[in-house]
């Protein structure tokens, strides 16, 4: 099950019936088989009360159920496409990199504002990410968009990770981020490094960076 | 001693031990352990090096990354060649250049026409001394060798980088379909003879010489 790797910036899915996928809407590229596929006005998973909270969140990127029996293949804007297998743990991911996921794994979203207060809304506006995103927990496999290609750093305890706000894609795991800031008084006379402004990742688990700075 | 490798085909790992790299302004994606990162003024090499800079355009902003860890680094998810000096120059445009080494020194040199017809400025960006440098490229680049009877020539849009102890030259291929608009598109050449290698991307910047 899950995704298969075409190439970089394609993704084929299996689709058996009572097995449905989420998908980007209009990520559909090609299929075989009988495969239907609804718009999920919903958003995703868990009834309107989760789509209401992903509209306030602003995490409501158009999805679509894909059933049947069939394969479907995935790509979206020429984005290289990474596949992300999950067993039993948590993804964090912003929802538009999301390409596809699989039906068996949990979706909400969370805020991110309530992990470190006052900075944590800073966090979202510099980083421009907002203040929330989507959580993905569970068993499966979830296909994640970026510019460039993908490439996965761990996080240990005593290992942080600092990554550039903009190359940040998702993470995993239990991980606790915050925004440290390294403002001295080269940044004040406008002699900054460019690099004044860093996401600061620490805990057990891995974070995903692209090979690019901007955003999708 | 800096250990640079790559990471995948677009970024660029940098191991560093307690030394100093120079980078790209904000060309870090990630790093871990202790990094500081300090804009140098002007892109280094003293005040010459900002003199030199200013008045000649090849001005590139660039930052000094130190401390203890690996540090990553790329540029627009643009592919990473990365080139190993002896002692010998590399010359780069200054958009090209991501990361060098603490033992290399970077400086701008004369081309002339050259490098006004390739959408460049009269000026590039030369690389000396001993080290790693690392060439970003928008496409994977590849490395054409020039011999002695066996110059070659590129197009100014897709031209990169070159070591080696080449001339170059701008050839015209324009006639008098040209003139009259009828042109094949490759109206100017950069030709390189000499000893030498140079590196060409799969894509062409746009020139001045690139309409016609």
């Amino acid at each position: 099950m899950g995704f298969t790797r075409i190439n970089g910036k394609m993704v084929e899915a299996q689709v058996v019936p009572g097995r449905p996928l989420f998908s980007q809407r209009g990520a559909m590229l090609g299929y075989t088989g009988d495969v239907r596929f609804t718009p999920n006005i919903t958003g995703g998973q868990g009834g309107v009360m989760s789509m209401i909270g992903r509209r306030v969140a602003n995490e409501d990127t158009p999805l679509m159920t894909v059933e049947g029996q069939g394969r479907v293949m995935f790509g979206h804007g020429g984005h290289h496409v990474h596949v992300i297998d999950l067993a039993g743990d948590t993804l964090f991911v912003e929802a538009d990199r999301l390409l596809a996921f699989e039906g068996t794994l949990r979706q909400s979203t969370v805020f991110l504002g309530s992990q470190g207060g006052v900075m944590g809304m800073v966090r979202g506006q510099v980083s421009g990410q907002g203040l929330f995103t989507t959580r993905l927990e569970g068993h499966g496999s979830v296909a994640v968009m970026a510019h460039g290609g993908v490439f996965e750093l761990p996080i240990t305890p005593g290992q942080s990770v600092h990554v550039d706000p903009q190359a940040y894609v998702a993470h995993r795991g239990e991980v606790r981020n915050k925004l440290s800031t390294a403002i001295g008084w080269r940044e004040m006379i406008g002699r900054g490094s460019g690099e004044a402004f860093q996401l600061e990742l620490s805990g057990q688990g891995a974070v995903y960076v692209q090979a690019s700075e901007e955003k999708l | 001693m800096a250990q640079f490798r790559l990471q995948g085909s677009r970024v660029l790992a940098v191991e560093l031990g307690g030394d100093a790299v120079k980078a790209r302004h904000g060309s870090m994606v990630a790093y871990t352990g202790q990094m500081t990162f300090k804009k140098l003024t002007g892109g280094g090499d003293g005040l010459r090096g900002v003199v030199a800079r200013r008045l000649t355009g090849e001005r590139m902003t660039v930052m000094e990354v130190k401390g203890q860890g690996t540090c990553y680094f790329a540029d627009r998810a643009t592919e990473i060649n990365l080139v190993r000096l002896d002692g010998e120059t590399l010359y780069v445009e200054a958009d090209n250049l991501l990361c060098t080494e603490a033992g290399l020194h970077t400086g701008t040199s004369f081309t002339g026409l050259n490098g006004v017809s390739s959408g460049n400025g009269f000026f590039t960006t030369k690389v000396e001394g001993h080290g790693w440098a690392a060439v970003t490229s928008n496409g994977p680049a590849v490395v054409l060798r020039v011999g002695k009877d066996m110059p070659l020539r590129v197009d100014p849009g897709a031209y990169v980088a070159h070591t080696g102890n080449l001339h170059r030259s701008v050839k015209s291929g324009a006639g008098w379909t040209t003139v009259i608009g009828e042109g094949g598109g490759e109206a100017v050449q950069v030709e390189f003879t000499g000893e030498g290698l140079v590196y060409v991307q799969p894509s062409e910047k746009v020139t001045v010489g690139g309409d016609v």
